[in-house]
């Protein structure tokens, strides 16, 4: 996509030291940023006063990115109905969105196509919309990282405002839009000479070694098909403690439920969503109690199915970007790329 | 005439805890007692006004021949009857004697144990019909609250099914189990506490009983891969609701 060019910051930068201090202070400053910082041994996506609380060698997150766009808990309107009225929580702030992964940009454009498209959601899209996002290339990979085999990463070719790939002790910056191009505004800068770009494909290669986790893709619509009854579903039912943390943790994931929470008042309160997930039992029932997927393997089968089958005839992708999270946060260990895996070995000494 | 529901709180064998919630709604109570009234709270007020009430929370498990009759008095005075707290649901604390022989459990506790005519400790549901479910020990201010709006309002109030997990992670709360290895209960515990155990780095203990779909069996064998002794995974089944089909097969797994 070519950059119209509206200000003197060049089109690609290369930031070190006090230049990129002074980037993160001025950002900062400037803008409410949301980045990545440590929780415990894990690391969250929090807002960040001192940029010195941004841990830009973060592996992963607990919960992906797609939480300030599409919120665990998003007050959709508070009502009264004495006075029958609504009202509509007002737009925040403009917001950098600092250092997400290629595997949950990816994830952000599938969300953009769910809540962009058939049904605008106006609250999704005011909170993208408000967003400035500066991913990040991956030069180090995580142990349950597979964006390699999903064609989403290490590498990130589209989608975002601002890219920045480490380059050991130094930032290459790239500019993807006017948005991004604003934050760099405020410093004095010269353009990256056109050779970084070897330096950082070399970078990128090397990280294309580092993956340890593949999922195999070839084929996988007819695997799953095919495998519908296959007896591993009943093995992972077993396993299974339905316990919800693969789909809470999942960057592509957009089940939520809606709730009233009313006040003691009975006659005010507000409308508020939240994030829910297949994999809970309550999920499928319907009214008198019945339930389309009482059973553990059939909500097992759904969430696997729908990030592999059923999101590409929707969204023309597959619905997994091989973050890993899922595989991170579950108890059991259980493992979207083993199971397809032994799926399609189990097919292999069939034949 | 008053158009206020009437309220009675009941207390079985219980630490009181669970009642001790609702004087603790302090911020709100004001607001509350507008809209319902504490007919029968001894541990609250010194004036009791007689049946029939609208709402009976009973608090406490059942551990002797008196109480079933107390219950069932209560069960006959109240339109709804709910279950307060994880004893009067399962058992709760109280339900761990029942492993033991009642006589070396009551040797252990008194010195002379004449007057003691305890019996295995059961949830109310044991006997009578309960209507709602609060668990936790103690119960969950929010959803005590919760519940008492979906009584005046006539709807089903919303209590969380399903496991501990998913507050957990709504929250952004550090996994004790996956990056402590510690023996977490929250897979198989029912949510509406907040996840309030891991959100201050402790392991969750169950208080809740289990949830919709808890599969215990797989947990256990979990706890006994992180190193547990199969005595410490029967214990952590047995603590809060050890007579539930479900954590009774928690504690059976290994
Ligand atoms: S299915 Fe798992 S690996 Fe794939 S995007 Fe979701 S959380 Fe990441
Ligand atoms: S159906 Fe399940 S797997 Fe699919 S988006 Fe919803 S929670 Fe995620
Ligand atoms: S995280 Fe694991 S145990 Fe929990 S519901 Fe998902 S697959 Fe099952
Ligand atoms: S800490 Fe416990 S409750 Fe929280 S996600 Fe881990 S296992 Fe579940
Ligand atoms: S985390 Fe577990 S033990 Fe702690 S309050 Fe909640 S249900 Fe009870």
């Amino acid at each position: 996509m070519a950059v119209t060019r509206t200000s003197s910051v060049p089109d690609m930068v290369v930031l070190s030291g006090e230049l990129w201090q002074e980037l993160l202070k001025l950002v900062t400053a400037q803008y409410k940023v949301i980045g990545p910082v440590r929780r415990g041994s894990e690391h969250v996506f929090a807002p960040v006063k001192d940029p010195r609380d941004i841990d830009m060698a973060y592996v992963t997150t607990i919960l992906p990115p797609k939480k300030v766009f599409h919120q665990p808990f998003q007050v959709l309107f508070s009502f009264d109905t004495e006075e029958g009225t609504l009202a509509e929580e007002e737009s925040g702030e403009e917001k950098v969105l600092w250092g997400i992964h290629p595997c949950d940009m990816h994830a952000i454009a599938i969300l953009d196509k769910v809540y962009g498209i058939e049904y605008p959601d106006p609250y999704y899209l005011r909170n993208r919309e408000n967003t400035i996002i500066v991913a990040k290339n991956c030069t180090e990979v995580g142990e349950n990282c597979f964006c390699l085999s999903m064609g989403t990463g290490p590498a990130l070719r589209s989608g975002y405002d601002l890219l920045l790939t480490d380059l050991g002790g130094r930032y290459l910056v790239e500019v993807g839009t006017e948005k991004g191009r604003k934050l760099l505004s405020g410093l004095e800068l010269v353009p990256a000479p056109r050779v970084v770009l070897v330096e950082k494909e070399k970078r990128l290669s090397q990280a294309r070694q580092k993956f340890k986790k593949r999922m195999i893709t070839q084929g996988i619509q007819e695997l799953l098909e095919e495998n519908f009854r296959h007896p591993i579903w009943e093995e992972l039912m077993r396993e299974c403690l339905a316990c919800g943390s693969c789909t809470m943790v999942c960057p592509t994931c957009f089940c939520y439920n809606v709730v009233d929470k009313i006040d003691l008042d009975l006659k005010t309160g507000k409308r508020q969503r939240e994030w829910d997930s297949c994999m809970l039992l309550e999920y499928a029932q319907v009214a008198l109690g019945q339930n389309f997927r009482r059973d553990r393997d059939a909500r097992i089968k759904q969430r696997i199915y729908h990030k592999l089958l059923y999101y590409e005839p929707q969204f023309g992708t597959l619905g997994c970007v091989g973050c890993g999270r899922c595989i991170g946060a579950c108890v059991k260990r259980i493992d979207i790329t083993d199971v397809v895996s032994r799926l399609a070995e189990s097919v292999e000494s069939d034949r | 005439m008053s158009t206020k529901l009437k309220v009675s709180v009941y207390k079985l064998s219980s630490c009181a805890g669970c009642q001790l919630e609702f004087l603790n709604l302090e911020p709100v109570l004001l607001d509350l007692v507008g809209a319902i009234e504490f007919s029968y709270f001894p541990m609250a007020r010194r004036r009791y006004e007689p049946g029939p009430y609208d709402i009976g929370f009973v608090e406490g498990a059942v551990t002797c021949g008196e109480e079933i009759e107390r219950l069932k008095k209560a069960r006959q005075e109240c339109r709804i009857l709910v279950a307060l707290g994880s004893c009067a649901c399962y058992g709760g604390l109280p339900s761990i004697k029942n492993w033991t022989p009642e006589r070396v459990i009551v040797s252990r506790v008194y010195e002379n144990s004449s007057l003691i005519h305890s019996i295995k400790a059961y949830g109310i549901d044991e006997y009578v019909q309960v209507d709602a479910y609060l668990k936790g020990c103690p119960v969950n201010k929010d959803e005590l609250v919760e519940f008492i709006k979906g009584t005046l309002l006539g709807i089903r109030p919303r209590l969380r099914p399903h496991s501990v997990c998913v507050e957990c992670k709504l929250n952004e709360y550090e996994c004790i189990s996956v990056i402590k290895r510690e023996p977490c209960m929250g897979p198989v515990t029912t949510a509406g506490c907040g996840a309030l155990c891991p959100s201050r780095g402790k392991a969750c203990d169950g208080c809740r009983g289990p949830a919709n779909d808890a599969n215990a069996e797989s947990l256990a064998r979990t706890f006994s891969e992180y190193g547990l002794h199969r005595s410490d995974i029967v214990r952590r089944f047995r603590k809060f609701a050890g007579l539930t089909q479900e954590f009774s097969r928690g504690a059976d797994a290994v």
